[in-house]
């Protein structure tokens, strides 16, 4: 990939090669990690490099890559750092005219090192409408965009959304109080499509939630999928109301059970913190005193049965608790 | 966890609140006269009996607090003609109805078309909402199936 760049075959150097590859490999790992926040008025010094790009004088190289920082060591530092800056640091970077002098090997070593951030510049710039997009996205759309750090800060709190995010080293986190997207790369960032996204993440995240709830759905993927098995669930739940309904209604009427057993006292007895609630129609009844039933909680299942079983309440199943209820209440 | 407000919406009452709800309910049922003569079908019975089942459930999981609640409830006095007094959200249909013929996913629209179709008071809600009712209807129902086993039983001949 380099080759081309750098096609005077003079330089060629071993040490350069070795580290080159490894370089590029690092280059392309951090290539989603990038801030690419070129504006437009680096454009000319960009384009002045560019069009060395392509050209085999090594002098016009050596001349472009004279803005640049040539010190060896500063060079690798601002590398590591030049990909994870903002703009600025990059224009110090750029602009800096500091001509050192350095050994013709090192230079070209250097040079290699520069070609390949050129590169990456000229990727980046090939890129640049979407990055502006983002940019505006940062600056004017701070109302459902949330700029990351690349920092801890950001890891604590990205717990939901690893899989999709896109690291922005913006040098400000937009913490506001408003649905937060995360765009990624590549997509439009206008209003609409934003909340459109928004919306879906919601969604999606409910999904998940509702798939951990169904007992076996994960294996399913896809939302389809995942849907079916949600309405065939609650559709078999609906079922199995009907059917214990029937059950119900054969079993019970056929004992001849005392209705004025089952009084409201009676109830009080078994569960504590029962206040005293008088139901008087079958139909609905939703007036504003019945519901604080509604808002107890769990109760106590106190066990003060007047059949003599077992009171050591903590240990017996509540399954069996309660038949041991209904059998004598029912009765 | 993923989402944080998920756990927290959809908590359900113990299955105790079911069970005093289920039984209260039933009880008030065999105070009438029609259910306890015996010229009574089989199939009346058991239509009131799960029509008590879901009004029970509905209002053992906090009655005005769930949509699905809701809509189960006014639908039950709808049928006994009683006069229902709730207090009354206000309900943006013309956003929601906008809203959807925009913007239709179709792969989730097929499948929440059933949904709300299956949920009650599944028609007036967007999708996301939908959900978050589905799985607290899925929990109560849950909740209400485990109840009723328990006391059929509890009942069946040993």
């Amino acid at each position: 990939m380099l080759e081309g760049l750098v096609s005077p075959e003079s330089l060629s150097f071993s040490y350069a090669d070795m580290s080159v590859p490894e370089r590029l490999k690092w280059l392309q790992q951090h290539q989603q990690q990038e801030v690419l926040s070129l504006s437009s008025n680096d454009s000319p010094e960009l384009l002045q490099i560019l069009q060395f790009h392509g050209s085999n004088n090594d002098e016009l190289l050596q001349s472009t890559f004279s803005h640049f920082q040539m010190v060896g060591s500063g060079f690798g530092t601002n590398y590591n750092m030049g990909f994870g800056h903002s703009h600025e640091a990059m224009d110090g970077c750029i602009s800096r005219t500091s001509s050192c002098q350095i050994h013709p090997p090192d230079a070209m070593g250097v040079m290699l090192k520069n070609s390949e951030e050129n590169r990456a510049i000229s990727l980046k710039n090939k890129r640049k409408s979407e990055d502006k997009t983002r940019e505006e996205e940062k600056t004017e759309k701070k109302i459902k965009v949330e700029a990351e750090r690349e920092s801890n800060i950001s890891n604590k709190e990205a717990s939901s959304d690893t899989s999709k995010e896109t690291s922005k080293g913006a040098s400000q986190i937009q913490k506001l109080d408003y649905i937060h997207v995360r765009a990624r790369r590549g997509q439009a960032t206008d209003r609409h499509s934003l909340a459109e996204r928004a919306r879906r993440e919601k969604i999606s995240k409910k999904m998940k939630y509702l798939q951990d709830l169904v007992p076996g759905c994960n294996t399913v993927t896809g939302k389809a999928g995942v849907l079916d098995e949600i309405i065939n669930y609650v559709q078999s739940l609906q079922r199995q109301v009907e059917f214990l309904s029937m059950k119900l209604a054969v079993i019970n009427p056929e004992l001849e059970f005392a209705v004025e057993d089952l009084s409201v006292k009676q109830f009080q007895a078994y569960f504590t913190n029962f206040p005293v609630v008088i139901a008087s129609k079958p139909s609905v009844m939703v007036d504003v005193p019945l519901f604080p039933l509604d808002q107890q909680g769990s109760l106590n299942l106190s066990v003060s049965n007047p059949n003599q079983t077992s009171i050591d309440a903590p240990s017996e199943s509540w399954e069996t608790q309660s038949q041991n209820l209904f059998a004598s209440v029912l009765r | 966890m993923a989402s944080a407000y998920n756990p927290i919406y959809t908590d359900v009452p113990e299955k105790d609140v079911f069970a005093l709800h289920f039984l209260q309910t039933l009880s008030n049922l065999r105070t009438q006269n029609s259910f306890s003569s015996p010229d009574n079908k089989t199939s009346d019975r058991v239509k009131k009996i799960k029509k008590a089942a879901y009004v029970s459930m509905a209002r053992a999981a906090g009655a005005t607090n769930r949509l699905w609640s809701r809509s189960l409830l006014h639908q039950a006095a709808k049928r006994n003609n009683k006069n229902v007094r709730f207090l009354r959200r206000k309900r943006r249909v013309t956003w929601l109805m906008r809203r959807r013929s925009n913007r239709g996913d179709p792969i989730e629209d097929v499948a929440a078309e059933r949904l709300r179709n299956l949920v009650p008071g599944g028609g007036g809600m967007e999708t996301s909402k939908l959900m978050e009712e589905t799985a607290h209807y899925i929990k109560c129902l849950s909740m209400q199936v485990k109840v009723m086993q328990c006391l059929v039983d509890g009942l069946s001949p040993k």
